[in-house]
């Protein structure tokens, strides 16, 4: 079972990661800024290019060449600086510590051997002495899960359906007792019922675990369902972040509303939503300085040309924004969407 | 006017130690698209629905059924001559990276065909250059940008686009877009939806619109038609805002309330329906009958036919049907 301590936190400041192309080094994550706190779901919502994916490896100090972490920190309770870390203590940490499902986790399973296996191989390459144990722990945690844990450990990837090969990724990124816990992309390639079965189970294990879980996702609708903390990044910057529930009933960067005002919904007027016009950034084409949302924004002003937004920080929340004052944020997220704000 | 009567496909797993295994595809759907009108089939993934619009697109063929296009029944046709048929129907990939040759630049790409278009009508050549400029101002691209340059240099938004303008070379009147959106970014989704609603009004193309997310459908338009199949059969078809804001078929309601909810601006729909662990097999009951919360002894005994029935104003196949809100509501400002 999980230890009787509190949820590791975690802290990033100033994290910069930057990718070797051609065109010289170019930044996917540029001085970001984001607190995990203890015993809380963090949701990263940004669309391609934004950046989420490479923040998430940088938690692990897993970014790969041609990308390197370029400037920052990320603190990790009990861990210390992750980014200073390196060999065999980054490699103890991964797994024992910090726990990542990954993205299609559904195809990240090995394909030649079953389920028990790989927690098998899993536990000897953390040094595991009680390997029945760590069986147990994990057939627990897969009938935690609503599965039939025996069945599933005798199984190959194949044998198991999306939503079970989910829970599989799951179980692997907590059976080693990791307290701090990155999903990525969860429920992309699910069904829906299939994602609404994993959303509440993701909520119930880190409740009963006692974790610190950072859900990374394209999608608006998983964080509102799981998250306590929403970071809604762009262009490899946070634009927005607070309390998700405050950010989605009063968004204040043009983007988060921009994006509330892009995604179809059940009931309503149709014709109230819109997509935002433009694309988002590619690696090559983030402007350097200035606003990177600039392009798409419709409160587009001189000043977003060339100085890069303040952080306008209000209680708990905060913006990136020449636009934004901190009393801001009451406005319908639609009607500011359509660019027809009469606030 | 494109109809399917009966359509069944089974296909046939290879392996096992009992030899083949049999799954059915389709289990008997009918189906019309009206000329100009909007279809959804809404469903998980292998409910068939996939399958459906490849064998409307005339890409497979059904075991059992028919395919029936301008009063003409497909099967009464040789191979040959259904081709100018079902060219009338052209098929939108989920992916548009790998629908477009990666080596070929979107002038190239619209080229071929519309040459032959022109050889077909006895256009001259120089009509296929001025016909790609305007299929691409059509899908909201600039033909002066778009046309030199290959499909990695375009954004996925944009390679839709390219791949719709490409359908519309050989003048269709119904494209079939199978989760045409779910590999686009969030922001340009509605973009595409528009358009394909656009096209509908101003061309007058009939659009299939294939897909799992129930929100999408209904922005191709509010007067189309859904319907939702659950492993091969059509559980509860109507008009798409009859379906979403009273659906009665628990699977429906199911597959709606699973949907998230944006709390803090919508707050839950009321009678939310979670299926339950499915519980056996019952080969000749109602199919979700094992995943039902409602199910009654009845239910595992009989299959209910899709028809009206109770009064509701659209068809189902549910002997209990019931009209639940499920689906969440904004949450009024104030």
């Amino acid at each position: 079972m999980a230890p009787e301590q509190s949820p590791p936190g975690a802290r990033i400041r100033g994290l910069t990661v930057v990718y070797r192309t051609p065109a010289g080094e170019l930044p996917a994550v540029s001085g970001v800024d984001l607190d995990l706190a203890p015993g809380t779901i963090t949701g990263v919502v940004g669309e391609s290019g934004s950046g989420k994916s490479t923040l998430a490896l940088a938690l692990l100090n897993a970014v790969q060449p041609p990308g390197r972490i370029a400037a920052g920190s990320v603190e990790i309770d009990g861990l210390g600086d992750v980014v200073a870390l390196g060999g065999e203590g980054l490699r103890r940490a991964r797994g024992r510590h910090v726990g990542y499902v990954f993205q299609a986790a559904q195809n990240s399973l090995n394909p030649l051997k079953t389920v028990g296996k790989q927690v098998l191989d899993l536990g000897r390459s953390h040094g595991v002495e009680d390997v029945r144990g760590l069986l147990a722990d994990a057939r627990d945690l897969l009938g935690r899960m609503g599965l039939d844990g025996a069945r599933v450990l005798d199984s190959y990837q194949h044998e198991l359906s999306g939503g079970m090969r989910q829970r599989v990724g799951i179980m692997l990124a907590l059976v080693l007792n990791a307290r701090l816990v990155v999903l990525d992309e969860p429920t992309t390639a699910l069904d829906m019922i299939t994602q609404a079965t994993i959303l509440r189970i993701v909520r119930e294990v880190h409740a009963e675990r006692g974790l610190t879980t950072l859900v990374i996702t394209h999608d608006l609708g998983v964080v509102a369902e799981v998250a306590d903390r929403l970071a809604v990044m762009y262009g490899g910057r946070v634009a927005e972040q607070g309390p998700t529930r405050e950010v989605l009933a009063g968004p204040r960067h043009p983007y988060t509303r921009g994006l509330l005002g892009a995604i179809p919904r059940l009931v309503g007027d149709i014709g109230e939503a819109h997509a935002l016009p433009g694309r988002p950034p590619t690696l090559a084409d983030i402007p350097a300085d200035g606003c990177v949302f600039r392009e798409r924004c419709p409160l587009r002003m001189d000043v977003c040309e060339t100085g890069r937004p303040p952080v306008v920080v209000s209680g708990s929340r905060s913006a990136a924004c020449h636009a934004v004052r901190d009393d801001d944020g009451d406005r319908p997220a639609v009607a500011a969407a359509t660019g027809e704000d009469q606030a | 006017m494109i109809g399917g009567i009966g359509i069944t496909k089974t296909f046939r797993q290879r392996g096992g130690v009992l030899g083949a295994r049999e799954v059915p595809a389709l289990r008997g759907v009918d189906f019309a698209i009206p000329k100009g009108g909007a279809v959804s089939f809404i469903g998980e993934s292998g409910c068939g629905k996939t399958t459906l619009g490849r064998i409307i697109a005339g890409l497979e063929t059904c075991d059992s059924g028919e395919i029936v296009i301008d009063d003409v029944a497909m099967s009464s046709l040789s191979h040959r001559r259904r081709q100018p048929y079902f060219r009338r129907v052209q098929l939108i990939h989920q992916d548009p990276y790998s629908a477009l040759n990666p080596t070929r630049t979107i002038h190239q790409a619209l080229a071929a065909p519309l040459a032959l278009r022109a050889r077909q009508t006895g256009r001259p050549r120089s009509w296929a250059d001025e016909r790609a400029r305007e299929l691409l101002g059509l899908v909201g691209l600039d033909p002066g940008y778009v046309l030199p340059r290959y499909p990695h240099q375009l954004s996925g938004g944009m390679r839709q686009r390219v791949v719709i303008a490409r359908a519309l070379t050989v003048d269709p009147e119904v494209l079939v877009a199978d989760e045409a959106v779910s590999m686009i970014d969030v922001s340009l989704r509605l973009g595409i939806l528009a358009l394909l609603k656009d096209l509908r009004e101003r061309l007058g193309v009939s659009v299939l619109f294939i897909t799992h997310d129930v929100a999408t459908a209904r922005y191709i338009g509010t007067d189309g038609e859904l319907y939702v199949i659950y492993r091969g059969q059509v559980v509860e078809r109507g008009p798409v805002e009859t379906v979403i804001s009273a659906p009665v078929h628990p699977y429906t309601q199911a597959l709606l309330s699973a949907i998230p909810v944006l709390h803090g601006l919508e707050s839950p729909g009321e009678q939310r329906v979670v299926p339950v662990e499915a519980s056996g097999e019952h080969p000749d009951g109602c199919l979700f009958a094992p995943r039902c919360p409602f199910r009654t002894e009845r239910c595992e005994r009989e299959r209910p036919a899709l028809g009206r029935d109770g009064g509701m104003p659209q068809e189902h196949a549910c002997f209990h049907p019931e009209r639940r809100s499920v689906v969440a509501l904004p949450v009024s400002r104030r």
